[in-house]
């Protein structure tokens, strides 16, 4: 007990709630605008933090990353292009609701289950860490692969219409994903024999060119002005009934944001599109989704910021970070002299517990700064249309480039906004193509390691382990339930044609 | 049509004032993504380091394709006097012998070698395997699986190496980095590593053999791979400066002073006992036949496993 006061006198001093003030907001505003994201905002306030003592560092880092993966969803609904990758599954409801004038509505729902995500994964942190720690050592290359596999399905339940576009569009980021060393060889390949692409293709210019791109690119193709013009931002919260009446969505979102966030190699964006599969197959509301309906904002921000807490479980517990963010926060601690790994809660608990009372305080604060955030932005989008999209393809810009400094991301950032535009108008759709681009590494990867670990036999993954098992029985479940509501459909379809005729 | 013209409008006052502002700084290019463990001490490295220069330095992370895109940038400024890379082992003299790159080792003004760690040779500690001996033993029947932060990186040659020259029978499997192989080191996936000190401290691992040419303090009891009867096998993790080709001798010696002096100071001293960097200076010439050393080592130990391109 003694050690938790003192943690929360650590973590309660003016320093350290001066730099979660200003850490969560500024990671708010990066969030929200296109192609600057979390490792950009992380990058930007690292160096400021080499002067500061280990936990005023830390919260300021921690409010720079939790106010990103928020804010992400701010451009998300209002003007359909994720501030950041973690909140492509936001737009699916998001900008519907935009559309249908409940811009407040969405956005409160985005922030209240973004809170709401960010301290359940918190309590899961402090209570359970060691155990899911352990449990996500279980998560080998084959469990991964079929969690993967799991989360690939999700582009099935997103490509409504033509569900052949949604494949090729997904096919097609997987194949980006491609481009560069192979993963396991280190041989280069589609490069097409230029050096400058064997670095591979980055998601955030590639993501940055999907949707902000292709978005500003749509808006001055479209002739009435009503189509334009930009909602005026409005936050309206949840009432205590709404809440209740969508209890379950958060908390399931919540769940599987905190658990997803917790294995290696994986991070927010799939676990956002993880938690609105799932609320396809689940919600009471499933038919409404992708039309504006709530549940899907619900699924997509609760669990993408549960999984800002969750990632700290492996980082601090095992001292193996999650993500190239988590990575990043383990390299802050190392310059603080605090080496994350199996005993840093046995010699270091009274910081292990600052940090924790400090992530549940930057929750707060980013619900407490949603408001003035997002009226920012409401007075940013106040501008002349057209300086707000050209502020939007400059920042665009600087984000695919400030990643890896590379000035071909530019080029590739250019070059997928085009290619978006031209499949928007198509109708295909962009989500699968970022689900494959994100997912496609880590499917391709495991899969392959799988097979060095079985020596090259693929029917061995279903019985390698009782959660590989599992989750492709799942799987088969999934697909099952799909086919079988489709026949079913057709039939009823069928039946009713029979009738007129 | 009013708002595309204030799109325009608003673009070229952009790139107007992007080139007002790029001015006369040295670039230090960090070939990795910021917050990486050669990042933060080329961070360290750099207030010192510029204040003995008499400069103002942007460290700027120019990353992908295992360090080798910040490299190239660095190699392709022959001449330019206000750029220099902090550069990795394996961009220096790995790479150049896997894949068809812009540059070699002969590309570089090479400056000083900051800090280097040996590798160890490590299994589990919840494994029952407690020496080298024991280790080679046990693979006959069924050849055990090592683990590595990549394809191509240190610890896969390391491995590579021992395979090569022992009994010992092994088989490679990449990770994205050391952490995803060391939770796959944890769930038993891979049963051995070959990584340095910091990893060793932080994780619950056991070393069997040290790859260096003498036994390391603090862990006097771990033999090197030569005392196991294996040829000399060194292998060490280390970081150095270099500056593209072409600069002038005046200018290589600047570098070169600050770099000595960056290395001998309190500051950075301080700095590198926490993060557990072992400092290891070499001067200009020394640092040069050292990678010229360690290049055709390497490519060695890559010929000798078939890695070669």
């Amino acid at each position: 007990m003694d050690v938790i006061l003192a943690a929360m006198g650590d973590a309660f001093t003016w320093q350290a709630l001066l730099a979660i003030v200003i850490g969560t907001w500024a990671g708010i505003i990066i969030g929200g605008l296109p192609g600057l994201g979390s490792v950009v905002g992380l990058t930007i306030f690292l160096p400021f933090t080499f002067g500061m003592d280990v936990i005023t560092s830390m919260a300021l880092l921690i409010g720079v990353y939790c106010g990103s993966v928020y804010g992400g969803s701010i451009t998300a609904i209002l003007i359909n292009t994720p501030g950041t990758p973690q909140s492509a599954a936001t737009v699916f409801d998001g900008y519907p609701m935009t559309q249908q004038g409940r811009v407040d509505e969405a956005l409160g729902w985005a922030t209240f289950a973004s809170f709401f995500g960010g301290v359940l994964s918190c309590v899961l942190l402090i209570f359970c860490a060691p155990q899911l720690a352990k449990f996500a050592v279980n998560f080998g290359s084959i469990e991964v692969f079929a969690l993967v596999c799991l989360a690939m399905l999700c582009i099935v339940g997103i490509s409504r219409g033509s569900l052949l576009k949604g494949l090729v569009c997904g096919m097609m980021g997987f194949f980006f994903s491609m481009v560069g060393s192979d993963p396991i060889t280190g041989a280069d390949r589609f490069t097409f024999g230029t050096y400058a692409l064997s670095s591979g293709l980055d998601l955030i210019p590639v993501v940055v060119g999907a949707f902000a791109l292709s978005e500003v690119f749509v808006r001055f193709s479209a002739r009435d002005e009503e189509a334009t013009s930009i909602p005026e931002a409005r936050l309206r919260f949840p009432t205590l009934r709404e809440i209740g009446r969508r209890l379950i969505e958060l908390v399931r979102g919540s769940f599987i944001g905190s658990f997803v966030g917790a294995l290696p190699g994986t991070g927010a964006a799939a676990a956002a599109f993880i938690s609105y599969a799932a609320a396809q197959k689940l919600s009471p509301r499933r038919a409404n989704l992708g039309k504006g309906e709530p549940d899907g904002i619900i699924a997509s921000e609760s669990s993408n910021n549960a999984v800002t807490g969750s990632a700290f479980i492996p980082t601090l517990a095992l001292g193996i970070p999650g993500d190239v963010v988590t990575a990043m926060m383990m390299g802050a601690m190392v310059i603080h002299g605090i080496t994350p790994g199996v005993r840093l809660m046995a010699d270091q608990a009274q910081t292990v517990y600052a940090l924790f009372v400090v992530l549940i305080i930057v929750n707060v604060a980013m619900l407490i700064l949603s408001k003035p955030s997002i009226g920012l932005f409401r007075y940013l989008f106040k501008l002349p249309l057209g300086f707000v999209m050209a502020g939007i393809v400059m920042f665009s810009f600087i984000g695919a480039v400030s990643v890896r400094g590379n000035p071909l991301d530019l080029v590739v950032a250019a070059l997928t906004g085009i290619l978006a535009y031209v499949l928007r108008r198509g109708g295909y759709p962009l989500a699968p193509l970022v689900i494959g681009m994100v997912l496609g590494p880590a499917l391709e990867s495991s899969l392959r390691r799988g097979l060095l670990i079985s020596r090259g036999d693929f029917f061995s993954f279903f019985t390698h382990s009782g959660i590989a098992t599992t989750l492709f029985v799942l799987i088969a479940l999934f697909l099952v339930w799909t086919v079988a509501a489709g026949v079913l459909e057709w039939r009823a379809k069928l039946a009713a044609q029979e009738e007129r005729s | 049509m009013t708002s595309l013209r204030y799109l325009l409008a608003a673009l070229a006052l952009i790139g107007a004032t992007q080139s007002a502002v790029a001015a006369d700084n040295l670039d230090i290019i960090v070939p990795f993504a910021a917050g990486g463990a050669t990042d933060i001490v080329a961070r360290s490295f750099e207030p010192t380091f510029s204040q003995q220069l008499g400069v103002t330095s942007v460290v700027r992370n120019v990353a992908g394709a295992s360090a080798t895109v910040g490299t190239a940038e660095v190699a392709k400024s022959e001449g330019n006097p206000n750029i220099i890379g902090y550069e990795p082992a394996g961009a220096l003299t790995i790479q150049p012998s896997l894949k068809k790159l812009p540059y070699g080792p002969d590309s570089f003004t090479y400056i000083c070698r900051t800090v280097s760690n040996p590798m160890f040779l490590m299994v589990s500690k919840s494994s029952d395997i407690t020496s080298f001996k024991q280790l080679v033993k046990e693979s006959q029947d069924q050849p055990f699986l090592y683990g590595s932060s990549g394809p191509g990186t240190l610890p896969h040659l390391a491995m590579a190496a021992t395979v090569v020259n022992s009994d010992l029978k092994a088989e490679h499997i990449p990770y994205s980095g050391s952490g995803p192989a060391m939770n796959a080191l944890a769930g038993n996936e891979i049963q051995i590593m070959a990584d340095t000190e910091t990893i060793l401290e932080n994780y619950d691992l056991r070393p069997l053999a040290v790859f260096a040419d003498h036994r390391v303090e603090g862990y006097d009891d771990v033999p090197t791979i030569e005392e196991l009867g294996l040829p000399e096998l060194d292998f060490a993790v280390w970081q150095g400066v270099v500056a593209p080709k072409g600069i002038s001798d005046e200018r290589a010696q600047q570098y070169a002073d600050a770099c000595k002096a960056t290395v001998e100071s309190d500051k950075f001293k301080t700095f590198a006992d926490k993060a557990k960097a072992g400092i290891a200076y070499l001067g200009p010439d020394d640092f040069k036949s050292f990678v010229q050393k360690r290049f055709e080592a390497n490519k060695q130990v890559l010929k000798d496993a078939g890695l070669t391109r």
